[in-house]
C-alpha cells in the first residue's frame, strides 16, 4: 500500500527538471540531495506548490567527523499521504551559511533562529536574527556543535534583548513574565496596547531551556527514554513513544501487537486527562469556576486511573524500547471502559450546562481568531490548526503502532472540516473548545474500540547493535499535535544527534497573531485555549 | 484490578457528587494504589550480601546517578533527591531496594535525602540541628495562614500539574489555610520547581529577594533538589539550592499532591 504512494511521489520527482540523488529508507522516508544546492529555494517552492507539501522541521547536524561538513535536512511532509521528504544540504567550511527558506515557508524563520543559536550558522545575507533559546550566554558558544561539551562552565553576561519597538500616540507597553500570576511555566510576553486593545505582542521564550538535545548525546539509549518523557511532563507518553518508535524503526524491531495496544491505551488516556485540564483552564480563565472545578474533578479521576494502571499519575515509565513496561489484563480493560463511561456520562452533563450558559459562550465566541492562511504559513499543527480546518492528525496521515489498524473514516477532524465549511468554526476560542470536546469523545471511542487485548509478550529486547550513523524519524500525535523525533545513531549504540520538534515549537508563533485586536484581559483565555508547552518549546 | 481495588474506588467515589473533598489527605492512604512508586529506600533482606558486582550494576542502571557505590568502603548510597522513580533498580535488586507507596519523603536538609548502606552512625547534635530549632520559633510568626507563590525555574511542567492539582476540589489546599498568590511580594513561601535553568536564574533571584521576610523556600521534585535527569550542564545549575537557600526538599518525579502538602507541613512544623 505504502509502496504505491512512495512510487507515485518518486515518479513525480523524476518529472521535475532538477538533478538529484535519492534513496528511500524506513518505508516512508525519501532522502534527496540536490546536485546544485543553489536551486534549493526553487526546488522547495515547487514541492510546496505542486505536491502540496509543508515544512515540518529543519534538522541541523554537526557531521564534520563523518562528512567534513555540517548537514541541514529540510523535512517536508504531506497532510494526506504517509510520506516524509528529507532535502539534504551540506554546508562546508567554504561558505558558512545556508539559504533562507522564509519566502517559501514563513515558518522556517523560527528554525533558522534556533540553528543560529545552537550552531552559529547564519542564513545567507541575514545577520539580524534574534536569539531564541540562549539568553545571557557568552558569545560564540554553540552548544550543539560536537566540540562543545555539555558540562562546560560558561560565563554569563546580561545581554539586552531587542523587542520590536512599537511607537505612536497613546501606545503603551506591558511586560509580562517570565514569572506569571498563575501556576504555569516561564515565558515573557511584551504587549503593545492602545487603551485595552493589543496592537502587537512579542513572545520571548527559552526560559526553560535545559539542553535536552545535548545531554541526550551523552546518555545510553535506554536512559534517553526517561529523558524524552521529561521533555514536557504532560506529553510523556507521546514523546517517549515517538522516541521509541524512531529507535525501533532504525533497528527494524517489530514490537508485539499487545504492546501496540497498550501504547494506544496510554496515549489516549493521556490525551483525555490533558483535554479535561485545558477545558477546565479555559473556564477558569473566564471566571466560570463552577464548570472549571467540575472538570478538574474529572481530570483528577483520570489521573488516578493512570496511577492505578501504571504507578505514575503522569504515566511516566510506561514505554521502553521494544514495547511497554506495564502490562494490562483484560479485567483491567473492562474497568477502564466502565470508568470512562462513568466519567463521560458526567462530562456530557457538565457540557450541557456549559453550552446553555450564554455568558460562557459569548465570552468564548469571536475571541482570539486565527485565520486559515496564517495557520498554514506558520506551519501550525494539531488542535490549533484543526479549528481553522487544516487536517494534520498524525494518527491518520502517518499511522503508527496500533493506529494503523483503526478505521479513520469519521474522525472529529472531518466533522470539524464540515463545520468550518458551514462557517460555524472560525478559529476562535470557542472552536478550539469544541474541537477539544470532539477529540475527547473520539479518544474514548478509540479506547473502547479495543475490546480484547492480544495475548503474549509486552516487550521484545533490542539485541542487535545499531548501525552507526543510521537515522530514523519517530512521530506521534500528542494532545497538542504532531510530535517529531529525529535520531541519528552514533558509535556503540549512543546517540549522535537527537532532534526534537514538539507541536508546541511549531505552534507558538501563532499566538502573536491570535491576540491581535483582542483586549489584554482576554490573553489568558486565548493562551489557555492553545495550551502550548513552554518546556516542550525550549527543550 | 482486583475486586478489593474496586471497593476502594467506590469508597472515594468522586463521581457520586456528594462529597468530594478529603479532609484528612495525609491519613487517607487508601486512595493511593499499591503500585504507585513512592518512598524508595535501602532496606536489605536478611540474606542480602553486598558485593562489588551488585554495587557496580546498580550504579550503572540508574539513569540519574542517584545510586553510587564506593569500592573502598564497600558501601552503597542512594540520593533520593536525584531519583526520578523509574523503578529500574528495584527490578534489578529487589532484595536491597524497596519502593513503597508512601509519600512522606520531604526532608529539611539535603544531606538527609542521602541513604547509605551499611549505615554510618550519627553523633551528637549538629550545628544545623540547633539552627533548625531556632528556625522553628521563626516559623510560628506565620500564624495560621500561608500565602504560597509557585515559581517554575525550567521544569518539564509535571510538577506544575501536581501543584495545580492541589487547588482542585479533591485536594483543596485552601482547607488548611493555604492559598496561591499572584506575586512573590505577597508570599510567605516559594514553591520552586525545575533544575533552575540558567535563563531563569536571574528571575528566581529577583523573586526571592522581593519575597518579604520571614520566608520559606521549598524545592519541589527531583530537578529542584538535584537537577534530576538533567543534572548540572551548560544550561542548568543543578538544583535550586545553588541559587537560593532552601528549607525543605521534596523528592519525587513529580511528587504527588500529598507529598507536596507533607513538605509544606514539614516546613511549617505542623507535623
Amino acid at each position: 500500500m505504502n509502496n504505491k504512494i512512495i512510487e507515485h511521489y518518486l515518479s513525480k520527482l523524476e518529472q521535475l527538471e532538477f538533478k538529484f540523488k535519492r534513496h528511500v529508507q524506513n518505508n516512508n522516508e525519501i532522502h534527496i540531495e540536490l546536485e546544485d544546492s543553489s536551486q534549493l529555494i526553487e526546488f522547495c517552492n515547487i514541492l510546496k506548490l505542486d505536491m502540496n507539501l509543508r515544512l515540518l522541521t529543519m534538522i541541523y547536524c554537526d557531521e564534520r567527523k563523518i562528512n567534513h561538513a555540517f548537514s541541514l535536512r529540510y523535512l517536508l511532509g504531506s497532510d494526506t499521504d504517509d510520506v516524509f521528504l528529507f532535502v539534504i544540504l551540506f554546508i562546508d567550511k567554504k561558505h558558512a551559511y545556508f539559504p533562507s527558506l522564509s519566502d517559501v515557508f514563513p515558518s522556517s524563520i523560527k528554525y533558522e533562529r534556533e540553528i543560529n543559536d545552537m550552531f552559529g550558522i547564519q542564513t545567507q545575507g541575514d545577520t539580524t536574527l534574534k536569539p531564541l533559546l540562549l539568553h545571557d550566554f557568552q558569545k560564540n558558544i554553540f552548544p550543539l556543535r560536537k566540540d562543545f561539551h555539555a558540562n562546560t562552565e560558561l560565563n554569563y553576561t546580561p545581554r539586552k534583548f531587542k523587542f520590536t519597538p512599537i511607537t505612536g500616540d497613546g501606545i503603551c507597553e506591558i511586560p509580562v513574565g517570565p514569572i506569571h500570576a498563575g501556576i504555569i511555566e516561564p515565558g515573557h510576553f511584551r504587549f503593545s496596547v492602545i487603551g485595552e486593545n493589543i496592537v502587537n505582542m512579542e513572545t520571548r521564550l527559552g526560559y526553560a531551556h535545559k539542553g535536552i538535545e545535548k545531554i541526550a548525546e551523552n546518555m545510553s539509549i535506554n536512559n534517553v527514554v526517561f529523558l524524552s518523557e521529561r521533555i514536557s511532563g504532560d506529553e510523556s507518553v507521546a514523546n517517549s513513544m515517538a522516541f521509541c518508535q524512531a529507535i525501533e524503526k532504525i533497528s527494524q524491531l517489530e514490537i508485539p501487537e499487545k504492546a501496540k495496544q497498550i501504547r494506544l491505551l496510554f496515549a489516549e488516556l493521556e490525551r483525555i486527562y490533558n483535554h479535561f485540564g485545558t477545558l477546565s483552564g479555559i473556564l477558569n480563565d473566564i471566571g466560570f469556576s463552577y464548570g472549571a472545578s467540575r472538570l478538574e474533578i474529572l481530570k483528577e479521576y483520570v489521573m488516578q486511573l493512570n496511577e492505578k494502571l501504571s504507578g505514575s499519575r503522569l504515566l511516566f515509565g510506561v514505554n521502553q524500547i521494544g514495547g511497554v513496561k506495564i502490562d494490562i489484563s483484560n479485567t483491567s480493560l473492562v474497568d477502564i471502559h466502565s470508568m470512562l463511561d462513568n466519567i463521560f456520562q458526567n462530562f456530557e452533563k457538565i457540557l450541557e450546562h456549559i453550552q446553555s450558559n450564554s455568558s460562557v459562550i459569548d465570552r468564548l465566541r469571536n475571541t482570539g481568531i486565527i485565520e486559515k492562511q496564517t495557520a498554514n504559513d506558520l506551519g501550525v499543527v494539531g488542535l490549533s490548526s484543526i479549528c481553522t480546518g487544516i487536517d494534520t492528525d498524525t494518527r491518520k496521515n502517518h499511522p503508527y503502532g496500533y493506529y494503523s489498524s483503526i478505521n479513520f473514516e469519521q474522525t472529529p477532524r472531518t466533522y470539524m472540516e464540515h463545520q468550518v465549511k458551514l462557517q460555524k468554526r472560525i478559529g476562535d476560542v470557542l472552536s478550539r473548545f469544541m474541537s477539544r470536546v470532539d477529540e475527547l469523545r473520539y479518544s474514548k471511542k478509540l479506547i473502547k474500540s479495543i475490546s480484547n487485548l492480544e495475548t503474549g509478550e509486552i516487550n521484545v529486547p533490542l539485541e542487535s547493535k545499531l548501525t552507526p550513523f543510521s537515522s530514523g524519524l519517530g512521530y506521534a500525535e500528542s494532545h497538542r499535535g504532531e510530535t517529531l523525533h529525529w535520531i541519528m545513531i552514533g558509535e556503540d549504540n549512543s546517540i549522535f544527534r537527537y532532534k526534537i520538534r514538539t507541536a508546541s515549537f511549531a505552534n507558538w508563533s501563532i499566538i502573536e497573531h491570535a491576540v491581535l485586536n483582542n483586549i489584554v484581559a482576554d490573553f489568558p483565555v486565548i493562551n489557555k485555549s492553545f495550551d502550548f508547552s513552554y518546556s516542550g518549546n525550549d527543550l | 484490578m482486583t475486586e478489593n481495588n474496586q471497593n476502594k474506588i467506590k469508597k472515594s467515589d468522586i463521581l457520586s457528587w456528594n462529597k468530594v473533598t478529603f479532609d484528612k489527605i495525609l491519613q487517607s492512604n487508601d486512595m493511593i494504589p499499591e503500585n504507585f512508586r513512592g518512598k524508595i529506600s535501602l532496606d536489605p533482606d536478611k540474606d542480602f550480601v553486598l558485593n562489588s558486582q551488585i554495587g557496580q550494576n546498580l550504579e550503572n542502571i540508574c539513569p540519574t546517578n542517584a545510586i553510587s557505590y564506593k569500592n573502598t568502603l564497600e558501601s552503597i548510597s542512594l540520593d533520593v533527591g536525584k531519583c526520578i522513580f523509574c523503578g529500574n533498580c528495584q527490578q534489578d535488586m529487589p532484595k536491597l531496594i524497596k519502593i513503597s507507596n508512601n509519600f512522606d519523603m520531604a526532608k529539611k536538609r539535603k544531606t538527609h535525602l542521602l541513604e547509605v548502606f551499611p549505615e554510618s552512625v550519627p553523633f551528637g547534635k549538629t550545628y544545623e540541628e540547633i539552627g533548625d530549632e531556632l528556625k522553628n520559633k521563626i516559623n510560628k510568626t506565620f500564624g495560621r495562614s500561608l500565602a504560597i507563590r509557585e515559581i517554575d525555574a525550567g521544569s518539564c511542567n509535571g510538577c506544575e500539574i501536581e501543584i495545580s492539582a492541589l487547588t482542585n476540589p479533591i485536594y483543596d489546599i485552601e482547607q488548611f489555610g493555604m492559598h496561591f498568590v499572584a506575586s512573590p511580594r505577597h508570599a510567605d513561601l516559594l514553591l520552586v520547581t525545575g533544575p533552575a535553568s540558567k535563563n531563569m536564574e536571574k528571575a528566581l533571584k529577583i523573586a526571592y529577594e522581593s519575597t518579604p521576610e520571614p520566608k520559606l523556600v521549598i524545592a519541589v521534585g527531583a530537578c529542584a533538589c538535584s537537577g534530576g535527569i538533567f543534572g548540572k550542564n551548560y544550561a542548568t545549575t543543578g538544583g535550586i539550592d545553588s541559587i537560593v537557600p532552601v528549607d525543605v526538599f521534596i523528592p519525587g518525579c513529580p511528587p504527588r499532591p500529598q507529598a507536596i502538602l507533607y513538605g509544606i507541613m514539614l516546613a511549617l512544623d505542623k507535623i
